[in-house]
């Protein structure tokens, strides 16, 4: 469907009824102010009628009307219009002037007629002459009162139209005018960012744009709701596999713990590998989770210093046992943000430089302050990531081909989630060492 | 010692039952929070290891109860809260409540025991004016250490260091919190200092194979002896 524009079906409403008012005030100013006028043109024939039959000469036998040519040819013409005339005797005898200028119906002493292929107004004048009386029938084309009728309407339609004018540019500008608290919603809309699924403030909002604002929020309410529900879904889910997973992995440590034929232990510890890495791909669906619009918790101002100083003792237990040489330089560095994602962030990358470095290598937690941006970064001296993976690795379940260890894939797309719900973010770089640097830079602090 | 583990996972708490008795301790077992609160009121435990996910009453409610009964009062039972949930809410609540420790499920065994261990530790060293590390005692009261059984001679600032380290086995002390705990003894201590002093108790306690370990940037942890 195409749009409508509200403008031009406001106008497309508006238009006939003012044609029609227009018509019907023209109408209602002409008859009145025309009637006036005509009788007063209708006397100045009668007047024109009178003079002429005064001219009639009444002899014994007969009635004699005559003018010079060039009186007649005066009388015969005004300013704008030609004027005939039509002498009869009593008994109905032509006298003179134009004999067949059709006369009016007997109970009438004006009409409009057509006389030599032209409108004509013909009047009926008793004339004395004599003991008798002479019928002068008068008739002039109809310019002059057309010319005035005319003028009638023009000048009774003028204002009025005026005043359509006037409606049409009140109904353009106030149709913009009266929309703008939609723009105004709808701007307010455009610049959410795709988690805000706060409900619209419907206090500015006019009392029309109520409605509308109602169902959206409504709809937000909605999809919110179903985020909420997902995410709980998401979050029982991971909670739920947590405890079977730490049976799994006490069972599997106790056994690795007791004497048994190498092949049983070979394949006890692939499970135990197996349960473990288990055990942190709940972790991250459960962060993944959490970074959902829906599920973010009310940020709070954190130190990125005081969570790396927090897991420090967790991150060292991880480093031994690759024989890693764990270290850290850690400067202030406040952040608004979620304490929980943040250390999931921070603790995915330090696994990452932990499991992907080279057994003996050299990994350093970095937080602080770069150029007015707090940030936090993990490098290592390991192999590195080629400058041409650097985008891919970010993906959700992508690994570099060829790379050991039992990773999901997960990690670096939850370090990157995490940092875009803090509005903040990843950068993937070369280590001085070689290795590879990757950390977040927050916007502010 | 004597162990309460309290966890409705049937495989889990089996688990770290055998896991704990290996170590040497008596460990009882119960999946209900008020068996556990009614065992407790009954008898002393050393250490209690509760699930805040049961059924009924759950670990936050069974905490506060064991918080708030005559018995904890003399002298409280340390409590180790295992969770499948990991909300910093849930981890700040079971720690108001009075929780020692928080472990968020899975987690690996040799991580459980050593929290046990430190806990048990730093229950019987609370009031207790002998510490022990391995061949190593420190007589708080006396202000006396030996090793194996021989007098060890110790700076009054290398004895403070010593002292934090021992706080905390298995556990990373920063350097901050180094200084912090040996700043009542005068001047100004620089990060430089407490370098001088861990590396004079290194060469007197490595001998006898107790380990320093540093933790680059950060600050030192004494290891777990072995």
């Amino acid at each position: 469907m195409a749009a409508r524009s509200l403008r031009a079906h406001l106008l497309r409403l508006l238009l006939p009824p003012i044609a029609a008012l227009l018509a019907l005030g023209a109408v209602v100013a002409y008859y009145p102010s025309l009637e006036p006028a005509t009788q007063a043109y209708d006397q100045a024939l009668v007047d024109i009628g009178l003079a002429i039959g005064s001219q009639v000469r009444v002899t014994e036998t007969q009635y004699r009307f005559e003018l010079p040519q060039a009186v007649d040819q005066v009388l015969r013409t005004d300013r704008f219009d030609r004027i005939y005339y039509r002498i009869t005797s009593p008994s109905g005898i032509e006298i003179a002037g134009d004999p067949e200028l059709p006369p009016p119906p007997s109970d009438e002493i004006a009409h409009n007629t057509v006389f030599d292929g032209r409108k004509v107004r013909v009047v009926t004048v008793q004339s004395p002459c004599g003991s008798s009386i002479c019928t002068v029938l008068v008739g002039e084309t109809t310019l002059k009162r057309e010319r005035l009728a005319r003028d009638i309407v023009l000048q009774s339609l003028f204002p009025e139209l005026l005043i359509a004018l006037a409606t049409l540019v009140i109904v353009w500008f106030g149709v913009k005018r009266g929309l703008e608290p939609l723009a105004r919603l709808s701007e307010e809309i455009k610049s959410r960012s795709a988690g805000d699924l706060r409900a619209i403030d419907a206090a500015g909002a006019p009392q029309e744009t109520r409605p509308l604002v109602g169902a959206l929020n409504g709809l937000l309410e909605e999809v919110s709701a179903a985020s909420r529900s997902q995410q709980r879904f998401l979050a029982n889910a991971a909670h739920q596999l947590r405890t079977p997973l730490a049976g799994l992995q006490a069972h599997t440590e106790i056994a690795l713990a007791q004497p048994m034929p190498e092949a049983c232990r070979t394949q006890l510890e692939q499970v135990h590998r197996a349960t473990i890495r288990t055990g942190r791909l709940a972790n991250q669906l459960l962060a993944l989770a959490r970074t959902e619009p829906a599920a973010r918790s009310a940020t709070a101002a954190v130190d990125l210093k005081g969570i790396a100083g927090n897991e420090a003792d967790a991150w060292l237990r991880q480093s031994l046992t690759r024989d890693i040489d764990l270290g850290f330089e850690l400067d202030p560095a406040p952040v608004q943000g979620d304490a929980f994602l943040l250390r999931e962030a921070l603790s995915n990358l330090v696994h990452n430089a932990i499991e992907y470095s080279n057994r003996g290598g050299r990994v350093t937690v970095r937080t602080g302050r770069r150029n007015g941006h707090a940030f936090l970064e993990v490098e290592d001296d390991g192999p590195g990531i080629a400058p041409e993976e650097r985008e891919r690795v970010l993906e959700r379940f992508y690994r570099v081909p060829g790379t050991p260890g039992t990773g999901s894939g997960l990690g670096l797309a939850i370090v990157r989630e995490i940092a875009a719900s803090h509005a903040a973010s990843l950068f993937v770089a070369e280590g001085a060492a070689g290795g590879c640097r990757v950390g977040i830079t927050f916007p502010h602090g | 010692m004597r162990l309460l583990i309290v966890e409705d996972d049937a495989p889990l708490a089996s688990g770290l039952q055998r896991i704990l008795e290996a170590e040497g301790h008596a460990v009882d077992v119960t999946a209900r929070g008020e068996e556990a609160v009614a065992a407790a009121s009954h008898e002393k435990f050393d250490l209690v290891i509760l699930d805040i996910g049961l059924p009924h009453m759950d670990g936050f409610e069974v905490l506060r109860r064991l918080r708030s009964s005559a018995s904890d009062k003399s002298g409280p039972t340390p409590v180790l809260v295992l969770t499948a949930r990991d909300a910093v809410e849930d981890r700040v609540r079971g720690l108001d409540l009075g929780a020692d420790d928080y472990m968020v499920k899975p987690f690996a065994m040799p991580e459980l025991t050593a929290r046990v261990r430190a806990l048990l530790r730093r229950s019987q060293a609370h009031g207790g004016p002998r510490i022990t590390h391995g061949p190593l005692t420190l007589d708080t009261v006396a202000r006396r250490a030996f090793l194996r059984s021989e007098p060890l001679e110790l700076a009054a600032r290398e004895w403070a260091v010593l002292e934090v380290l021992l706080a905390k086995v298995e556990k990373i002390v920063s350097k901050e919190a180094i200084i912090q705990a040996v700043a009542g003894w005068g001047d100004d201590l620089s990060p430089n200092a407490i370098e001088v002093y861990v590396s004079r108790l290194r060469s007197k306690l490595e001998p006898a194979g107790i380990r320093i370990r540093t933790v680059r940037g950060f600050g030192y942890m004494l290891e777990e002896y072995k």
